[in-house]
């Protein structure tokens, strides 16, 4: 029988299966094993598997508009429990440092006035929103969800590639893909103790709740704000409400009266306590943002001022989660812990000071060039494979505008073996841990997205820009004392079927799109010094 | 010498038909401070509706409130009372190496960067340096003010309320607010800290206690010269009892009297009428 790994190689990067081509490492004994005695063909079959276990149940991702299965490469990547207390820790030592910052800079600015933040830092940046600057958080919490994205270097050490306090996605992704490769590879989760994922959406229910702003009174009412079932990210909107029970809705189905929200219901009205939008913050509130936009709802955030609903994530986190931003994260976990951080940065260069936009423009063939306000992977520039016309392009961009972009230097991402034809390559890798925050304890998701770059040496792995996805196991700790014990029920996450999604019901149309109300300042010189 | 001036701001919405819902936030209160303090002040909304009221990143005091009962007008008033000092000399001590020291740069960097209202132009940016060259930042805020009137005539209904200040400059006309957007690039072009101050004048230098005189919102601006210093580019003369100063931010955006959405018929007009009494 041919080998899977029949010509796998391993270049100057880390592998997180193998030390060598023929040598898995220790944690991954278990896994190599089992895929060297499976045939091409026992792997197309574990596929085939696959795919219709994703198209039972409607699994899909948009590209660039178009709906395709959300591509699962069946073999797993493995995280051994020492590894995993090192991303846990550092995780949410970062959210905690995160969380201080943006408290300090829609509070007093001492961070600002200490000088470890240039002012000019948030001045300058699209997400400071002004308007938020007063709202307080019930239970102090901005960054109830987080995806710091992780990767891997040469040298085997994790570093942050960046930080998404807004509205990261892909966490339906890794309980789905959990789901399936649990019918897809049944034995392998029997010899190996990978803790559970499932309970992601009750952990985020519940942090959702402990920031009720209506703690004491009762149970409290949740909801999903989605812009629609046209967003890219609609299935996992349906999913996370459709999990934690809760009442998936639009913007036209929320009202703000005499500063309170409420949700039209087929019952009537009923009171809000808790938003979990998945709405941009330019979207949310026409009164305070974009007044065009449908998709919110008039009158939100002063609800959320006036200390009536919690609005989660916090309104303004983009603030501290640029590419720029995330340059001084060393520093703040430094300024307001007092501690070294436990997961270091990618090296980064912020093209604002001249003697860093000087270093850069001599080396642009050697780094990657980030534009400060995209995600996803838009816009970036890789100067190893950019052509020299392209390197000239981007001089001349980031000399015209150098707050919009930084440069770093290339990382060369951990790869994992991957489904490539008949046979298993070596792919590149990151990961995107899913953080909650319910203002006790920062929790993070035993287990992740881990995004492959698809095609070969590519380093690209957003799934914006076709790249594919891996089920992500986090083996628990032989030791009681460290980590947990507890396996993942196969049972349990096999079981659960996905219901249908009720049909909810639109409110009244309050007529066109809105309009302005406004008045110019007018007055002249005095008409008679009288 | 100072002044108490009751102030009377009444904006006055009529719709062509009815309007079933509208959420507004009016910046109607003047602001404390070290040369005006507030005795009373108030912002009554009718229809009635409850408002939420709060102070914003700018320190200025907001209503925020929303109107769901069916209405075919809207009518704010915001009504003040407040004592208001003398003017004072721009301070002539500061020089320009401390407006342009870094620290105070960073300090002040969002008052310093251009906005949709005082956006960069070229053409403005060699007239600065032009008109403001000076010895001391005081005499360029001076300069400026002065370049402001000789450059635009006061004239209502040649702009509107989305004028930006190039818009304004090229047509050589505009309003106070106008005025206040073109002194604001010039002065951030210089590199002075800079903002957009609303609020009212009391049009008579000699005004007699107890009488009502009909005003307007006004607009001038606040220069960062070791401390911040009014001017005023549109009647040139200085800011003193007569001004009463309600919301400062880094352009109109910031301060609108009133910014509001409603769900319902085309706004049919708008009055907005501004009363000011010395009684003191």
């Amino acid at each position: 029988m041919e080998d899977l790994f029949e010509g796998y190689t391993i270049g100057p990067w880390w592998d997180e299966m193998l030390e060598s081509p023929s040598y898995p490492r220790k944690a991954s004994l278990g896994l190599h094993e089992a895929l060297r005695s499976l045939s091409a063909a026992d792997l197309e079959e574990r596929c085939a598997e696959r795919d219709r276990s994703f198209r039972d149940r409607g699994i899909t991702f948009s590209l660039s508009g178009e709906e395709r299965p959300f591509p699962l490469d069946p073999v797993p990547r493995l995280v051994s429990a020492d590894e995993w207390a090192v991303i846990e820790s550092g995780v949410a030592q970062r959210v905690r440092a995160l969380e201080m910052f943006l408290a300090d800079v829609y509070g007093r600015g001492e961070v600002l006035k200490d000088g470890v933040v240039p002012r000019r830092l948030v001045a300058t940046s699209r997400h400071f929103h002004r308007a938020a600057a007063g709202i307080e958080t019930p239970n102090g919490v901005r960054i109830h969800v987080s995806g710091i994205d992780l990767v891997r270097d040469a040298t085997g050490e994790f570093r942050v590639l960046e930080d998404n306090l807004r509205i990261p996605s892909g966490v339906s992704y890794v309980v789905e893909n959990r789901r399936t490769m649990a019918r897809v590879f049944p034995e392998l989760f029997v010899s190996h103790r990978v803790r559970p994922v499932a309970d992601y959406p009750d952990k985020l229910l519940a942090s959702l709740k402990a920031a009720s702003p209506r703690r004491a009174r009762g149970e409290p009412t949740v909801v999903v704000l989605t812009p629609g079932v046209h967003n890219a990210a609609y299935f996992e909107h349906s999913f996370l409400a459709r999990q934690m029970g809760v009442e998936l809705v639009e913007g036209r189905d929320l009202v703000c009266r005499q500063n309170t929200l409420y949700m039209r219901t087929t019952g009537g009205e009923q009171r809000v306590d808790v938003v979990y939008r998945r709405i941009d913050d330019d979207y949310l509130d026409p009164l305070h943002f974009r007044s065009d936009s449908l998709l919110g709802s008039a009158g939100l955030l002063n609800v959320a001022r006036a200390g009536n609903v919690t609005i989660a994530n916090a309104v303004g986190n983009g603030v501290a989660d640029d590419k720029l931003a995330y340059t001084y994260v060393p520093a703040l976990i430094d300024y307001y812990l007092g501690e070294r951080p436990i997961l270091a940065n990618v090296p980064t260069y912020r093209l604002e000071e001249p003697d860093q936009l000087e270093h850069v423009l001599g080396r642009i063939g050697e780094l990657v060039l980030k534009p400060v306000d995209a995600s996803g992977g838009y816009g970036l520039l890789i100067g190893p494979q950019a052509s020299e016309e392209e390197i000239d392009a981007a001089a001349v961009a980031i000399r015209a505008n150098p707050r919009s972009w930084v440069a770093q230097e290339v990382v060369q991402l951990s790869t994992v073996p991957t489904k490539v034809g008949n046979h298993l390559e070596p792919r590149h890798v990151d990961l995107r841990p899913f953080a909650i925050n319910d203002g006790e304890r920062v929790w993070v998701l035993p287990g992740g997205l881990t995004r492959v770059a698809l095609p070969r040496g590519s380093l690209v792995v957003n799934s914006s820009q076709g790249g594919g996805s891996k089920d992500t196991w986090v083996l628990a700790s032989d030791n009681p004392h460290f980590g947990g014990r507890d396996v993942d029920g196969v049972e349990r996450t096999a079981a659960a079927a996905l219901a249908a999604l009720p049909p909810y019901g639109a409110g009244p149309d309050l007529g066109p799109a809105l309009a302005a109300n406004q008045q110019q300042q007018q007055s002249g010189p005095p008409c008679s010094a009288g | 010498m100072s002044w108490r001036i009751a102030t009377r701001h009444v904006s006055s919405y009529r719709y062509a038909s009815t309007v079933f819902a509208s959420y507004n936030e009016a910046r109607m209160t003047p602001v404390a401070s070290h040369r005006q303090s507030v005795l009373e002040s108030h912002v009554s909304i009718r229809p009635t509706a409850p408002p939420l009221r709060y102070v914003d990143y700018w320190a200025t005091t907001v209503y925020a409130f929303d109107v769901h009962e069916p209405h075919d007008n809207l009518v704010v008033t915001g009504s003040s009372v407040v004592e208001t000092a003398g003017a004072e000399v721009l301070n002539e001590d500061a020089g320009w190496e401390l407006v342009h020291r870094p620290d105070v740069q960073d300090r002040y960097s969002e008052l310093l960067l251009p906005t949709p209202y005082a956006p960069l132009e070229p053409a403005l940016r060699d007239l600065a340096h032009d008109v403001g060259t000076s010895e001391t930042p005081a005499q360029a805020v001076a300069s400026v003010s002065a370049w402001v009137r000789s450059a635009m005539r006061y004239e209502p209904g040649t702009t509107q309320v989305s004028t930006s200040a190039v818009e304004a400059w090229r047509q050589g006309s505009g309003v106070c607010q106008d005025f206040a957007h073109l002194t604001l690039v010039l002065l951030r072009e210089l590199g002075i800290p800079a903002r957009y101050t609303s609020g009212y004048l009391h049009p008579r230098v000699a005004a007699a206690i107890g009488e009502t005189v009909k005003g307007a919102s006004h607009a001038w601006v606040e220069a960062w010269l070791g401390s911040w210093q009014p001017v005023d580019p549109t009647n040139g003369e200085p800011v003193g009892e007569r001004h009463v100063t309600v919301a400062r931010g880094r352009d109109y955006a910031d301060v609108a009297p009133l910014h509001g959405l409603y769900h319902g018929g085309a706004l049919e007009d708008l009055e907005v009428t501004v009363e000011l009494t010395r009684v003191a």
